[in-house]
């Protein structure tokens, strides 16, 4: 069971939301799918610039594992206000710990809910789904 | 099934990118193509001081293309600079075929991890080269005499699931993903260059390396089309001559299917994207986005 406080994607990223801002990483699945548990795989991420206004499932970043390239895409629309400053240099962060060091960015969000986005339990049966 | 030979960088890459972005959704799309003049290819992470070569011909031209046309044969410099949407290294399209797959990423070559999707594609190209009297086989654990440090060049740097024969690297791979389609691009060498000095080459024409390619991975009952050097519009007029290729089987991979597509069956949205896209690939804005 993934962490039951936030929502997720079926691309695969997460959003918790604290108030009227909001967390945004990439899932474990993500993580195994990209690198196949060898954290080393991950080479490139690009993360976006404070203040950028991202639409819903708008691309916020890109990442680099065995020369292919992935989009990240953003659960909520809203104002890029931080992007975590040691995941470019420290992609191995989101094979250790993708939920809570490993977040990617923080957004002043502007969703009324977060309605649309899966719960944990619907994730995992996701993602159960998408590993046959 | 697309062939379009000796195509401009810049059109190369924009096709490429609107089969990913706006490709038919339940056709996968095998393209084959060649390039003039010959090119630079960059990945879409490396930026141009990674690839000394690149920074030579930017340094020179202040985009990736150049005022003399084709390089000589021999020649250190390559005819143009164009950066990839997919990732890896380096690679000098000359004496060289390049393919793409675009599909969708619930396709039998695609799902589960990026490694194994690799590994599927390989196999089916592994069978083809077998063909041809190579013993192309995946690198495993042991690195290949092609490795070198320093230069950014794709075939220069490996992974355990990258092809090799005689000890050299033998086929580039990349991806692009994005929302739930892949763009794969995939190059073999049919010459070495300055640039990539010893790699696994395999002495064949292109037409021959094109029509194993398409038994790989289209079947062996796909129609063959031998594009003719011209226009990329020309080129994609002749993929009409396609109409007897139907989905086929690998048959080393179990329901796995790639099916031809022709020029009428593509949304004519792929087509205008691809023209208003081609100068974006060259431009000095993009070649120096890192």
């Amino acid at each position: 069971m993934r962490p039951d406080d936030r929502k997720y994607t079926k691309s695969h990223e997460w959003v918790k939301i604290d108030g009227d801002t909001a967390l945004i990483g990439i899932t474990d699945f993500a993580v195994a799918e990209l690198c196949n548990g060898n954290e080393g795989d991950l080479v490139y991420c690009d993360l976006p610039d404070t203040g950028r206004m991202l639409d819903q499932g708008e691309t916020f970043g890109e990442i680099e594992s065995v020369k292919a390239v992935s989009d990240l895409n953003t659960p909520l629309p809203g104002e890029v206000m931080e992007i975590n400053p040691e995941i470019e240099d420290h992609l191995e962060i989101l094979s250790t710990d993708p939920w809570d060091k490993g977040w990617m960015v923080r957004i002043k969000h502007s969703a009324a809910t977060a309605d649309g986005l899966l719960s944990a339990a619907e994730y995992d049966a996701f993602t159960a789904e998408a590993a046959h | 099934m697309l062939t379009t030979w000796d195509a401009t960088p810049g059109w190369n890459m924009a096709l490429d990118e609107a089969l990913l972005l706006k490709g038919p959704a339940d056709v996968s799309v095998l393209r084959i193509y060649t390039w003039s003049p010959d090119t630079l290819s960059l990945g879409y992470f490396q930026r141009l001081a990674d690839v000394p070569a690149a920074q030579r011909f930017f340094d020179a031209h202040g985009s990736g293309l150049g005022a003399t046309g084709p390089a000589p044969l021999g020649a250190a410099m390559p005819g143009a600079v164009v950066r990839r949407l997919t990732g890896g290294g380096a690679i000098h399209h000359q004496h060289e075929l390049t393919f793409s797959i675009t599909t969708r990423l619930d396709h039998p070559l695609y799902q589960g991890t990026t490694a194994r999707s690799y590994e599927r594609v390989h196999a089916a190209l592994a069978g083809a080269l077998h063909e041809m009297g190579v013993a192309a086989h995946p690198r495993g654990a042991a690195l290949p005499r092609s490795e070198r440090e320093g230069t950014g060049m794709c075939f220069h740097k490996s992974a355990a699931v990258d092809l090799v024969w005689g000890d050299l690297k033998g086929v580039g791979s990349a991806q692009r993903r994005r929302g739930n389609r892949v763009l794969h691009h995939g190059s073999i060498k049919l010459g070495t260059t300055p640039l990539e000095g010893e790699i696994a080459t395999l002495d064949v024409t292109p037409a021959a390396l094109s029509q194993a390619v398409q038994r790989a991975l289209l079947g062996a009952s796909s129609a063959t089309i031998d594009g003719e050097t011209g226009s990329p519009a020309r080129d994609l007029r002749a993929a009409r001559g396609d109409l007897g290729a139907t989905a086929a089987e690998v048959p080393a991979l179990h329901n796995v299917q790639m099916h031809a597509v022709v020029e009428a069956d593509l949304d004519p949205a792929v087509c205008a994207l691809a023209a208003d896209r081609q100068a974006f690939f060259t431009s000095a804005a993009f070649l120096t986005r890192r």
